[in-house]
């Protein structure tokens, strides 16, 4: 078990966002976190690598706890992750962006960047070396030098991942990472999530809207509605949930669907 | 006083409800009655605070016995400190009303606040230089500066607002920032220079000689209470007065009309605002002209108070009312209220007890100020009446 | 590229012409040639000579930003650059020892230019009190070698200006911990409260200037600090110095003064040369990658490992280190401080050379740190003498009141308003940061107005533990 989630809880202002979460995800597994819009997958994926800080509950992970540490601890610790509304570094080259993402695995020495030493030069290059084949990974050859803001949508999510895996995760957690593509698109997409499992050995967690993908990819599904965990299982399992079909189409819809079939 | 929210939607009238939505409670003794409760409880703060560093140290000087000096200046801090505290109070609302809208620290305020101290300058001595200061009924006179001060200031906040950040709406935070602070040295270099081309000077002493009730043995007015004098000035007395005419006048715009209700949607969300047919601009002119007039007539309430003003003095207050505001937390227009209030009664009380450690003495009471904002802003970011939300991304 | 206009046509057959190195040195050499004949042969005595020297001494003044930016041989080209600033000026300012004294300025305020970029330009920190630093490494100098009486004067014994150059680096050190003392709780802060913080901050150390006075003295107060203490002279400067002006059949009343402000202008140019390096190497290394991270998006940058709070600090540490150093010069070479040195203005106009010149460009901030400081010591003083001299021929009367010496901040006020109007990148923009504003005003409101609560969380979320 590589993620252990204890009865996370999570409110703003009253409302509660996540609560009474528990879910496990399996070491070099690729699992998805459903729901319906609000359900509060991305708040989950917040309070996971500390931008936010759970009200109460626990978070073991690779036998850690994660709670209370600042995001960039937790990225240390090996959760890296991509955001729902890409955020790249605009105006920096995409290279440079998978650059950004090994920082906290350099030897970051003020007396040896000052004095360009041996040791800088070459981690500089080491660093340069991996960032671009993890471009090369995501299908971005050659694209390093352009200005991350100029790139296409689809290869914006793309550099995101590659940006991720720059920091040597052991668990990569992608926020829509299929939002806006067109089903070939997904398609590759599905592809390049899998190699990053079978290649790199890293476990995938995916929030996802597209149940193809969903489908198609998962080995695990943990359903969200309101905050709360109302299913998990395989694919075959949550698809044959009645309270996963009510969460996502309403109990009228639900209702209305099994009239209609009598 | 409220803050810049919507209230609640109507409640079930019951006796004591019902009289709460009355107008007169509503815009008359509520918003009183809550300057009353901050007035009090700001003294009684402070109060406790000095006579407690009287214990600690009975005699901070050979031959000063600091509870005998608090005992005869406790009655002349409590007014000065309210008097005080009503302008920064009255600065505070111009930052506390544009951040609200705008999310945006209108660095320039400061200078909007030492134009209306200039103008209110220039009107006397125009009424002056035609003689007819001297035979003014006072209060048209104090009522006509304060009100030309607030119109050329507030006109002048419009001017600035359309020409040098309107176009500068949607680009990052510093941006607009950065233009206010060179539209500040601008506005003290304007009125310098006009001063300088003019008059020949720019520290402006407001012709207060030949205004006779101010000459009067009537000034300061002496009360005798429990054997101790009391003066006060009467400038004191003007400018709590204003003051609060001012900020219930203020109060029934933001609470009472349209146009408020305009401002407070903007300050909730602009876009949806926008949408709902509320007409942005147009409010958000309003919003700079409310602020302008507000800083302006303190400027002139300020002025009449001190006598000498220069193109040089709208900083330290502007700092001090900006950390009124923040403390009060920004874009609450009850907390830039109080925190005006309690920052003229800490300044004030300070000033008065400071005085009596060779040590330190009053030449560090600017730096009380910020030491107040820098730990407001880290300790609790949102103000003594901001609500800390967390909000759902 | 379908339209070509007129002026754009001529412009490039002028670059075209340049191209050609050997065009470019004629170009370069006559530039040169003509700029020095004109500070050099105008008459001192006409009436128009403030005028002139206004317009001549700064075209002089950018010859070697000329050499520089001209498409010549690499070693050409720094030899040109080097010989124009330790052979050429050196010699002009003997000739001429006010135009040696502003180049002494331009570096001084280009070193602290600089160091303010790093936290301004580099990693988007908007630092209104800069100058405190600057302040704190003229008064560690200031006070320990005064001649006023303060604490550190003891049975009026003083620290020997032999200890100048041990004094630098104390001012580095002490500039940086000062740095990191008042970053540690502010960086956390947004923006904009941020810049009115360090603002406060810089006045607080002006009054702290103004008022240690008693009832210990530490920085004699209002008084200032006068007499302070001058780096050992070395002998070659003042050989050089009375070689250079007998060969120019000049009789200098003080060599010493003179071959002073010498040594001073090649510190002050030492100096430089060294912050350009550290600036350089930070912003293209992992901690320049970092400190652009942060400007471009804090949240993605922790969220991508980067340390905020540290990387900020590192940043504001920097810059004040620098600043600790200059001033530390700066107070030797004026030999008198006091709190009036060190206003708000004059964090302003270090930040005006910043935005002028275009943050984040090291050649931007160079540019705009000689501009602005020409136009604040130069341009504004012979405008100010040009009228006198007007006044007093009866040819034109301009009413003292308007003295343009007089409005510097008016001056600084307009540059900064017109620039973040219409060139908010600023004249030579660092490539990304001239996207990024053109990106931020087409980027939707609502957008921005999302992302705030979340970033309000995260710099919530950095702080210590136990705080909440």
């Amino acid at each position: 078990m590589l993620l252990e989630v204890r009865n996370l809880v999570k409110s703003f202002g009253g409302i509660h966002a996540v609560r009474d979460v528990s879910l496990t995800i399996e070491r070099s597994s690729i699992s998805a976190i459903i729901g319906p819009n609000g359900a509060g997958k991305t708040t989950f994926f917040n309070l996971l690598t500390g931008i936010y800080k759970p009200d109460s509950g626990e978070l073991m992970f690779d036998g850690k706890s994660l709670k209370g540490l600042r995001p960039d601890q937790v990225m240390k610790m090996g959760v890296a992750r991509t955001f729902q509304n890409i955020r790249l570094f605009h105006n920096m080259t995409v290279l440079e962006n998978v650059m950004v993402g090994e920082h906290s695995r350099l030897r970051i020495s003020l007396a040896d960047t000052l004095l360009r030493t041996a040791g800088f030069s070459k981690q500089e290059q080491r660093v340069r070396q991996k960032a671009s084949d993890l471009l090369k990974f995501v299908g971005l050859a050659g694209k390093g030098d352009e200005t991350a803001k100029n790139v296409p949508y689809g290869d914006q999510r793309r550099i995101e991942i590659a940006r991720a895996l720059a920091s040597d995760p052991k668990l990569i957690l992608l926020d829509e990472p299929t939002a806006g593509m067109n089903p070939n698109e997904s398609e590759d997409a599905m592809n390049l999530f899998r190699r990053i499992r079978d290649e790199f050995g890293v476990t995938v967690v995916l929030i996802e809207h597209d149940m193809k993908v969903v489908m198609g990819i998962s080995e695990h599904i943990d359903v969200l509605d309101y905050g709360q965990k109302i299913a998990e299982g395989t694919p075959a399992q949550i698809r044959a949930n009645p309270r996963v079909v009510e969460a996502y189409l309403g109990r009228r819809a639900v209702e209305d669907h099994a009239e209609a079939a009598e | 006083m409220s803050s810049v929210t919507i209230d609640a939607g109507p409640q079930a009238p019951s006796g004591l409800d019902s009289f709460k939505q009355t107008a007169l409670y509503r815009f008359l003794i509520f918003p009183l009655g809550q300057m009353l409760v901050f007035i009090l409880g700001a003294t009684v703060l402070l109060t406790v605070f000095v006579y407690g560093l009287a214990v600690l140290f009975p005699e901070p000087r050979p031959n000063i016995v600091l509870v005998e000096q608090l005992n005869r200046q406790l009655p002349g801090m409590i007014i000065s400190g309210i008097s005080i505290g009503f302008v920064y109070a009255m600065i505070a609302l111009g930052y506390t009303l544009v951040y609200g809208v705008l999310k945006f620290i209108n660095f320039a305020h400061s200078e909007i606040f030492m134009v209306g101290s200039v103008i209110g300058f220039s009107f006397m001595s125009f009424l002056n230089s035609l003689g007819m200061l001297a035979g003014f009924n006072p209060i048209l006179l104090v009522v006509s500066t304060v009100l030309v001060s607030a119109g050329f200031s507030g006109l002048l906040a419009v001017g600035i607002e359309r020409v040098a950040y309107k176009p500068l709406r949607r680009a990052p935070r510093l941006v607009p920032l950065i233009t206010a602070i060179g539209l500040s040295f601008i506005l003290q270099d304007t009125v310098r220079a006009i001063a300088s081309l003019t008059i020949n000077d720019f520290n402006l002493t407001y012709p207060t000689r030949d205004i006779a009730w101010l000459q009067s043995p009537l000034n300061p007015l002496v009360f005798n209470i429990g054997g101790i004098d009391v003066r006060v000035r009467i400038t004191a007395i003007i400018i709590m007065i204003a003051a609060v005419i001012m900020l219930l006048i203020l109060n029934y715009f933001v609470n009472g009309t349209k146009a408020g209700r305009g401002i407070r949607a903007i300050s909730m969300d602009q876009t949806t605002a926008g949408l709902m047919g509320i007409p942005v601009n147009t409010m958000i002119s309003l919003t700079f002209f409310i602020g302008g007039a507000l800083g302006g007539a303190a400027g002139a309430l300020y002025g009449l108070n001190v006598g000498t003003v220069t193109p040089y003095i709208g900083f330290i207050p502007g700092l001090k009312a900006f950390t009124a505001a923040v403390l009060g937390g920004i874009g609450n227009v009850t907390g830039a209220l109080l925190g005006g209030i309690l920052l003229g009664m800490i300044e004030t009380f300070l000033n008065g007890t400071l005085v009596y450690f060779p040590a330190i003495g009053i030449r560090y009471t600017d730096i009380f100020a910020f030491g107040i904002l820098i730990a407001v802003l880290i300790f609790r970011p949102s103000g003594l009446l901001g609500e800390r939300v967390d909000e759902k991304v | 590229m379908a339209s070509i206009s007129a002026p754009l046509k001529q412009k490039r057959s002028f670059w075209a012409f340049l191209d050609k190195p050997s065009n470019a040195l004629i170009f370069a050499l006559a530039y040169i040639a003509l700029t020095l004949l004109a500070v050099v042969l105008i008459d001192r005595r006409s009436l128009w000579y403030p005028l002139m020297n206004m317009i001549t001494t700064p075209l002089f003044l950018f010859t070697p930003l000329v050499v520089v930016s001209l498409p010549l041989g690499k070693w050409l080209k720094v030899g040109m650059f080097v010989a124009m600033l330790l052979v050429v000026m050196p010699i002009v300012g003997i000739y001429n020892p006010p135009f040696l004294e502003l180049a002494i300025q331009i570096s001084i305020f280009a070193g602290l230019a600089l160091g303010l970029n790093i936290v301004v330009g580099f990693a988007g920190l908007l630092d209104l009190g800069y100058v405190a630093f600057f302040a704190v490494g003229a008064y560690l100098w200031g006070m320990f070698t005064s001649n006023a009486d303060t604490v550190f004067m003891v049975n009026g014994w003083t620290v020997d200006g032999g200890a100048f150059y041990i004094f630098l680096i104390l001012g580095v050190a002490a500039a940086a911990l000062v740095g990191i003392l008042l970053g540690l709780p502010v960086l956390r802060l947004r923006g904009d409260y941020l810049a009115i913080v360090t603002l406060g901050f810089g006045e607080v150390i002006r009054i702290l200037a103004r008022n240690l006075d008693a009832p210990t003295n530490f920085t004699n107060g209002a008084q200032g600090l006068s007499g302070i203490g001058v780096p050992p002279l070395p002998g070659f400067l003042i050989g050089f110095t009375e070689s250079m002006a007998s060969a120019l059949g000049l009789r200098v009343d003080n060599p010493d003064a003179l071959a002073k402000q010498l040594l001073y202008y090649l510190l002050a140019l030492g100096m430089l040369f060294v912050i350009m390096l550290i600036c350089s190497r930070l912003k293209d290394s992992p901690i320049g990658r970092a400190w652009t991270a942060i400007r471009e998006d804090e949240v993605a940058a922790i969220a991508m490992g980067v340390p905020l709070v540290r990387m900020k600090l590192l940043a504001f540490a920097s810059g004040a280190a620098f600043a600790g150093a200059i001033g530390v010069l700066y107070a030797a070479k004026q030999s008198f401080i006091d709190p009036q040195s060190f206003i708000l203005l004059q964090s302003i106009s270090i930040l005006a050379m910043i935005i002028v010149g275009g943050m984040g460009n090291i050649k931007g901030v160079l540019l705009g740190a000689m501009l602005i400081t020409i136009v604040e010591l130069h341009t504004l003083t012979n405008l100010s003498l040009q009228f006198n001299a007007l006044r007093n021929a009866n040819i034109l009367n301009i009413p003292q009141q308007l003295d343009p010496s007089k409005y510097q901040p008016l001056v600084f006020g307009v540059i900064l308003v017109l620039m973040m109007l219409f060139r908010p990148a600023g004249l030579l923009p660092e490539r990304s940061r001239k996207l990024e504003l053109q990106e931020m005003r087409e980027e939707d409101e609502l957008q921005h107005a999302m992302e705030e609560p979340l970033r309000d969380n995260v710099l919530a979320d950095t702080s210590t533990p136990g705080e909440k």
